[in-house]
């Protein structure tokens, strides 16, 4: 018995497959491009005061309507900002909104779906007729009347805890938008999650775990969320880029960030309005933030098909 | 083993059913039928002993196992363990009585949890049941390993790493890690290479008698059962046909689905083998959703008699702790 030990590994070691996982994504180009525009994106957020040459909302009105130069790379806006700053400031706004609405989509949706697809009966009729409740309506439209009716109830509540300040910073505005998409964000995590756990619970570990005498809340944390979570990452991976672009189009529609205040959207609906008519000349103004925006949704687009088929390698077009 | 049985019974199976509702509807779910899987089961287990359960594929072998655990809530009847009803415990109560019956499973490969270490697959009972946290949980999963001969140094590695018959040791570390009283063994080799299968069922002999373990163990393959068992039961949809010792179940087996069944073994004698008779049933299983009236067995019994078809053949003692359920016997 000695010499076998002897001849046996002596060291206790954990294996990780994520290097393994890591490797594969950044070997399939549209999703290394995808990560690397994520990256930069991220990277313009955290370090948005550092790399932009202006604050946000400075204004030259001497320097109106300018094209790209070399102190504007991408150019001036009507009221002479710089398009660049915003642009960047931009980037902040929109990773906020998205690992918001991120946090309260899974918040609300892993635990609900979970409960559902564990321990079915009422609970499951209930938790899953109120996201059929709310698939039934057209997503965005529902987004607008969330935060049409919701934003002076939240004005309201701050001026009456003595924030009126705050109501009037546009802080609220973030606050808004990501109530309003994650109370609809949850609900796709919640079928999923549950359709996940309706499988997993019948496989044989999840039994061998309940014989063992696991509680029910430990098989859901320990057995079945592990397992689960795969496909869910890559779906929520590819729905990231659509967070980002419908805090885009709220706040083009002026119901999401207010201007000031930089958002994409918004930058794409000042200059819209007001350049429209002058269309092939002053184009850079609505181009590049438009271009930006697109470039983040196809950047998680590619990078989720680049996950899935990265964690799916029996995948094959 | 005989000699350790001892006539006390640890578990008492009485009456025990389980049917699967099929249902209609998508909202409105009727049901419009149920699958007999298990329909009626008297029997109990004997403390020390192991109960042998064989039957064809569906016949609800693992339905009964998991049944017993209350891994399955029983559709009627009781299971008595350790002086309590397991079909009438709830919630903790029925965690608690965890601790003292455990189960491996048929697949090495299906049942550890992929993402889970060996250590905390097998330190996992320890925790629930605060038997052993940290230090302590890991020293015991460490001396768990070595009784069923793995290196105790595997403690951080993951299931995908270990070979078949590694992975069933683990999940036979699992189950002893509580120190139960019985264990269901749940087809525990039929997923294993036959060069593996003689390993686990030594390891489990072994280990049966070390800390005087109660086994139920599920099967099909009858020599197998022979070997570790001491007394067998033979299942035919979802009922015991006939239940006996060992010895005289397959030297003597009184019920003709038992005959059956025997006449398909070989025998590992040229000469006797030559002779040997088997009896082929004809027809299919009938369907466990409707079965027939009367002896489930009637529609492929060689020696069927009418009233067969009309009346359920009580299951009965006929000597000598020979029980069968069959009119001509």
């Amino acid at each position: 018995m000695a010499t076998l030990a002897a001849s046996l590994p002596t060291q206790t070691r954990a294996r990780s497959p994520q290097m393994w996982l890591l490797r594969r994504i950044l070997t399939n180009p549209p999703a290394a491009l995808g990560a690397l525009v994520i990256l930069l994106m991220l990277f313009a957020a955290i370090f948005a005061p550092l790399i932009a040459p202006y604050p946000y909302d400075q204004q030259n009105l001497d320097y109106i309507e300018k094209g790209p130069s070399a102190a504007h790379w991408f150019g001036t806006d009507g009221l002479g900002r710089d398009m660049f700053s915003r642009i960047v400031w931009g980037a902040r706004s929109a990773v906020f909104v998205i690992v918001m609405v991120t946090a309260v989509s899974l918040a609300l949706g892993v635990p609900l779906g979970a409960i559902a697809g564990y321990f079915g009966g009422w609970a499951d009729t209930i938790i899953m007729r109120a996201a059929d409740i709310l698939f039934a309506f057209p997503g965005m439209l529902f987004v607008f009347f969330i935060a049409a009716t919701i934003k002076p109830g939240i004005i309201n509540w701050a001026r009456e805890i003595g924030l009126s300040d705050l109501a009037r910073t546009g802080y609220l505005d973030y606050a808004v938008v990501i109530i309003a998409l994650g109370v609809i964000g949850w609900a796709g995590l919640a079928r999923m999650i549950r359709a996940q756990v309706m499988t997993i619970k019948e496989r044989e570990f999840v039994i061998g775990a309940r014989a063992t005498g696991v509680p029910a809340w430990r098989v859901i944390l320990r057995h079945i969320l592990p397992n689960a979570i795969t496909p869910i990452i890559v779906a929520m991976s590819m729905g990231l880029g659509d967070i980002a672009l419908s805090e885009g189009y709220l706040s083009f529609l002026g119901i999401g960030l207010q201007p000031p205040a930089p958002s994409w959207g918004n930058i794409i609906a000042e200059n819209a309005g007001r350049y429209w008519r002058r269309f092939p000349e002053m184009i850079w103004l609505v181009f590049i933030p438009g271009l930006v925006l697109a470039a983040i949704v196809f950047a998680f687009n590619f990078f989720g098909d680049g996950l899935n088929e990265a964690l799916n390698p029996e995948i094959v077009d | 083993m005989a000699d350790t049985a001892q006539d006390q019974s640890l578990v008492q199976v009485k009456g025990l059913k389980k049917y699967f509702p099929i249902t209609q509807g998508i909202i409105f779910q009727r049901k419009v039928a149920d699958v007999k899987a298990v329909d009626g089961l008297d029997f109990e287990i004997r403390k020390g002993e192991t109960l042998g359960l064989v039957g064809e594929s569906g016949c609800g072998k693992s339905t009964t196992g998991r049944a017993i655990l209350q891994l399955y809530r029983p559709s009627a009847g009781d299971v008595f363990f350790k002086g309590k009803d397991l079909v009438k415990l709830q919630g903790e109560e029925l965690r608690k009585m965890r601790r003292h019956m455990q189960m491996i499973f048929q697949d090495p490969y299906a049942s550890l949890n992929p993402r889970m270490t060996v250590g905390d697959i097998i330190g996992e009972p320890l925790e629930v049941h605060n038997i052993a946290k940290g230090k302590e949980k890991k020293e015991r999963v460490q001396e768990l390993l070595q009784i069923v001969g793995l290196n105790p140094y595997f403690v951080n590695r993951y299931p995908h790493e270990f070979s078949g018959g590694q992975r069933q040791r683990i999940g036979v570390a699992r189950a002893l890690a509580v120190n139960p009283d019985f264990i269901v063994c749940d087809e525990p080799i039929s997923a294993l290479d036959v060069s593996i299968q003689a390993q686990i069922i030594n390891l489990l002999e072994e280990l049966q008698e070390k800390f005087h373990l109660t086994y139920l163990f599920i099967a099909h393959d009858l020599s197998v059962v022979r070997h570790i068992s001491d007394r067998v039961a033979v299942m035919y949809l979802g009922k015991i046909v006939e239940l006996t010792d060992r010895n005289a179940l397959y030297k003597s087996p009184l019920h003709p689905y038992t005959k059956a069944l025997m006449s398909a073994v070989p025998i590992p004698d040229p000469v006797i083998e030559e002779k040997r008779e088997r009896i082929i049933l004809v027809g299919d299983v009938p369907s466990p959703v409707r079965p027939p009236s009367g002896c489930h067995f009637h529609t492929r019994c060689p020696i069927v008699m009418d009233v067969c078809k009309k009346d359920d053949p009580a299951f009965r003692d006929v000597g000598g702790d020979h029980w069968v359920a069959c009119h001509a016997v």
